[in-house]
């Protein structure tokens, strides 16, 4: 691993912590969790063995706190003065965005592990499906890349962290509202069964739903990646920008 | 050794630096005059490969930072206006940030930290954050993080800014000795310090390079009074 890469990464994990936004962040997660499963996702009354009312709401809940990881990731930079200190250390600019990337990744996953100790609750309660669990784990993860590269995106083309803030959560609620199911029939009158798929690939939705269900195939993971690695790519451009 | 051919920048239609041509050896201390938006800071961000160019070529010690910027950037350290540092760390993190970023493994980098924060006098507040400092230690503070990995050039913005009179004496002593074996690049508005330190003056003017002497040759080129007669007199519309 590049040492600059490293020291960006440490930098921002730790600045998480320091600021103490990181604890707020955690402990309204742990609430907001604690009540999508409890009271709005029907713990009691939905069959658990795959801790559905658990993931019922998460990609909501993260759509809200992930970008309030994110939002600074740039924007600080910018206000600091330091984006300049920065972009003048022997440091690339692409292992300067995957540090902070991976950073507000690494603290993603760090808040999805608090609903871990329920995991295991659960399982003394009920018999339950572990497989099933893993891969909604595993959808939760991918989504919290996805999330963390369009949020760390969006901070580096704005110098405001409310405004950062306000787009992100925009981009990524039109990310898991894009359906363009509408477009299917048109589409199988004029095309061929390929315009039909790529379409159906664009919905977020169901790609969650696959994995939730535990049907996961590789397309389901592609899409993920095919958000990520793009959004990444833009603020590696974004930062490029600013030396014109 | 830097070298700078034909050096062009624009902002829309604005030539912020406009064809410059100049070569920087080691053992010289350059200060960078001009008036407000004569194109210092755009040739200082030129140089640290912040802004690409429009134009022209920069090498340093044999690296072209347009085809080498990391390369390049190992041999320079930079303190832009203002001295930006992370409010929320410790002057001992910030340190340990610079000098992990300038890939020193850790004998090297306590050993460099050790040096830098003494150089600078910071030993006081070492376990102090940054945003309790006062401007002048802050100042200090970014200075040392410039100068953890020893760099063969050092570009300087202000350096004096917000310093009481014995700090901005300290500080000139510092860039003087450290200028005798590196190159150090200062960017400065006060006459004073231009005749203190330099050992050569590059005097911008609306983007173009208008002199490139040595104080002592300027002086006698346009007797005035003083060093700031020179400047008012060359840079006047």
């Amino acid at each position: 691993m590049p040492i600059a890469f490293k020291t960006v990464f440490n930098k921002e994990f730790a600045g998480f912590f320091r600021s103490g936004n990181a604890y707020i962040v955690l402990g309204i997660y742990a609430l907001l969790s604690f009540a999508a499963t409890f009271y709005a996702g029907g713990y009691f009354s939905l069959d658990n063995t795959s801790l559905t009312s658990f993931f019922l709401y998460q990609p909501e809940i993260l759509i809200v706190l992930l970008p309030a990881i994110t939002m600074r990731s740039w924007t600080d930079e910018r206000r600091q003065g330091t984006l300049e200190y920065l972009l003048t250390q022997p440091i690339s600019y692409v292992s300067a965005v995957l540090a902070k990337f991976g950073a507000a990744w690494l603290f993603g996953l760090l808040m999805l592990s608090v609903s871990l100790p329920f995991w295991l609750l659960t399982s003394f309660l009920t018999p339950l499906d572990n497989l099933n669990i893993l891969s909604s784990y595993l959808v939760c993860i991918l989504i919290i890349g996805t999330f963390s590269a369009l949020g760390c995106t969006v901070s580096a083309f704005n110098s405001n962290t409310v405004i950062a803030y306000i787009i992100s959560i925009f981009v990524l609620w039109c990310l898991c509202n894009l359906n363009l199911d509408f477009l299917i029939t048109p589409a199988e009158n004029i095309s061929d069964d390929v315009f039909v798929r790529v379409i159906r690939s664009l919905n977020f939705n169901k790609h969650y739903q696959d994995f939730v269900s535990g049907q996961i195939g590789l397309d389901n993971v592609i899409y993920f990646f095919s958000v990520m690695i793009p959004a990444l790519w833009l603020n590696v451009i974004a930062l490029e920008f600013k030396k014109k | 050794m830097i070298v700078i051919k034909n050096l062009s920048k624009s902002f829309n239609e604005i030539k912020a630096v406009n064809d410059v041509s100049f070569c920087i050896k080691k053992g010289e201390v350059v200060a960078l005059l001009g008036p407000n938006g004569a194109g210092k800071t755009t040739l200082m961000r030129l140089l640290t490969g912040y802004l690409v160019p429009d134009g022209g070529e920069i090498s340093v010690y044999g690296i072209d930072i347009a085809q080498q910027r990391v390369d390049a950037l190992k041999k320079i350290a930079y303190v832009p206006e203002n001295a930006p540092l992370y409010p929320e760390m410790t002057v001992f993190e910030y340190l340990h940030f610079a000098a992990a970023l300038r890939g020193l493994t850790k004998d090297d980098l306590l050993i460099n930290l050790a040096e830098a924060a003494s150089q600078m006098k910071l030993a006081e507040v070492l376990n102090q954050r940054i945003e309790t400092l006062s401007k002048g230690f802050r100042h200090r503070t970014a200075v040392a993080g410039a100068l953890i990995h020893k760099p063969r050039i050092l570009i300087l913005d202000e350096p004096t800014e917000g310093l009481d009179p014995n700090q901005k004496f300290e500080m000139r002593a510092f860039i003087r000795r450290y200028g005798e074996k590196n190159i150090v690049i200062v960017s400065t508005h006060i006459m004073e310090e231009v005749e203190n330190i330099a050992s050569r003056i590059l005097l911008m003017n609306k983007g173009k390079l208008i002199s490139d002497t040595t104080p002592l040759s300027l002086m006698n080129l346009y007797p005035r009074k003083d060093m700031a007669e020179v400047f008012r007199f060359m840079t006047a519309d």
